[in-house]
């Protein structure tokens, strides 16, 4: 079946399967490097992406799901080639060592602040407890939200 | 050899027939259609409401679903104060309850549990009352406070107590044409506490889970101690509860009654089930004591 959706502001249009997973589309079909495959079972976050600006785990999202739908990568939240203030405070921090995490640890990061701009410590360790940091690089992680936060 | 030609030619059929039907993903807008749809399909169709669950079933190649019925477009987002009573539809997110006002304490404490903001915000009530242990946190805390969930199909809606809902390991007490639409919950009781124990202190899977909730703690006339993680899906442990009848909650009555919280537990594989056997314990008399607490 035919679906079509904006990913990260671009229409694009594609042939899926009903029981394709939105990872597999954006991977496999797509192309996409920021969308990564870690557990399969929405437990470690690394295939995170924005649907409608509500966070899925693209790995437990039927593609068939998001027809007309908008879709966010962290690709999608830089302008002009830029890298967003969030991500910068991301680079600043050393808040990435082999980088798998990242994206989803940047889109959980953005999801938690656009609604709640200044979060306490124990929010955002809330917030990012459903993705895994391999490294275990929490501490930068966490540091980079809290200076991303407006104090 | 022609009866051979028309049996490869009826398998062929069939066999397009079936992928033609396997090429079904459908998105309902209204409940009425999902309704038309759950009775055409049955127990063929997968139905997935937030997917943190069901979608796994399909990638994992362990159901092959003729038809796959999404919820996500149906109106069954909302929590409602109906007299004396909360409705919560049945595709409302974690973190919708999260925000919502009048939910009971037990309730909002086992949203809250549910890890990290993702599955927050696409684990649904009605999906979590389907999931098994390590999942069904809300099933949990909704199986203490008396829940009830609204079936509906198209030939009506039917209610059934939560308490009369699992049957057993993914059996449940659903007829194939019907879907649960929504959940409610009688007048909140006065106290209620949901605890678990999982492997993170943030995220990881429930090992155990109790929630308590109870009218009185100086004389008890209604309470419900469900149990969570031992099992496939919650029990009541109903032994502690006619314990607990009538009686003012003492030190003494905690210690002896918590000995019987653990009726039964399967081995998940995760941790013995001695161990969640005193895990259950343990989170019961931290409940009790809290709640007795204040008073």
């Amino acid at each position: 079946m035919m679906i079509r959706f904006y990913l990260d502001g671009q229409l694009v249009e594609v042939d899926v399967k009903p029981t394709d997973t939105l990872l597999k589309v954006l991977v496999d079909k797509l192309g996409l490097t920021s969308v990564h495959y870690g557990c399969g079972e929405g437990s470690c976050g690394a295939c995170m992406v924005l649907v409608d600006d509500k966070l899925r785990y693209s790995c437990l999202t039927f593609a068939a799901s998001v027809n007309d739908k908008k879709v966010t990568t962290v690709a999608g939240l830089l302008s002009d080639h830029e890298l967003s203030p969030l991500q910068k405070k991301f680079v600043e921090n050393n808040a990435a060592q082999c980088g798998y995490c990242t994206p989803g640890m940047v889109l959980v990061a953005k999801a938690l602040l656009d609604k709640n701009p200044s979060p306490s410590d124990e929010e955002i360790f809330d917030a990012l407890a459903g993705n895994l940091c391999r490294c275990t690089g929490y501490v930068p992680i966490v540091k980079a939200v809290k200076s991303a936060a407006r104090r | 050899m022609k009866n051979m030609i028309t049996l490869i030619l009826v398998f062929f059929g069939l066999v397009t027939a079936l992928k033609e039907i396997n090429e079904s993903f459908l998105m309902p807008e209204s409940v009425n259609k999902a309704l038309q749809l759950k009775k055409l399909y049955r127990d063929s169709a997968l139905v997935v409401s937030g997917g943190t669950a069901s979608v796994q079933l399909v990638t994992k190649m362990l159901i092959s679903p003729a038809a796959i019925i999404s919820l996500e477009n149906l109106p069954l987002n909302y929590v409602k104060k109906k007299g004396n009573m909360i409705e919560i539809g049945a595709t409302t997110t974690a973190a919708e309850i999260l925000e919502s006002d009048g939910v009971p304490n037990c309730l909002l404490e086992a949203a809250k549990g549910i890890h990290g903001l993702a599955l927050k915000q696409n684990a649904t009530i009605g999906g979590n009352i389907f999931t098994p242990a390590p999942g069904g946190d809300m099933a949990t805390a909704l199986l203490s406070l008396d829940a009830q969930l609204i079936m509906s199909s198209s030939r009506g809606r039917r209610i059934v107590p939560l308490t009369k809902f699992y049957k057993g390991p993914l059996t449940y007490n659903i007829r194939s044409d019907e879907l649960l639409i929504a959940i409610r919950i009688g007048k909140p009781p006065k106290h209620s506490m949901f605890m678990k124990q999982s492997i993170y202190k943030y995220g990881g899977q429930t090992l155990a889970s109790v929630s308590v909730a109870l009218d009185s703690v100086d004389k008890v006339k209604r309470v419900g101690v469900a149990v969570g993680g031992l099992t496939p899906h919650p029990y009541r442990a109903s032994r502690v509860e006619k314990m607990l009848l009538g009686q003012k909650i003492s030190e003494e009555l905690i210690e002896t009654t918590a000995q019987n919280v653990a009726e039964e537990a399967s081995d998940t594989g995760l941790v013995s089930r001695e161990y969640l056997r005193h895990l259950a314990g343990v989170l019961y008399k931290r409940i009790l004591t809290r709640l007795t607490s204040s008073r």
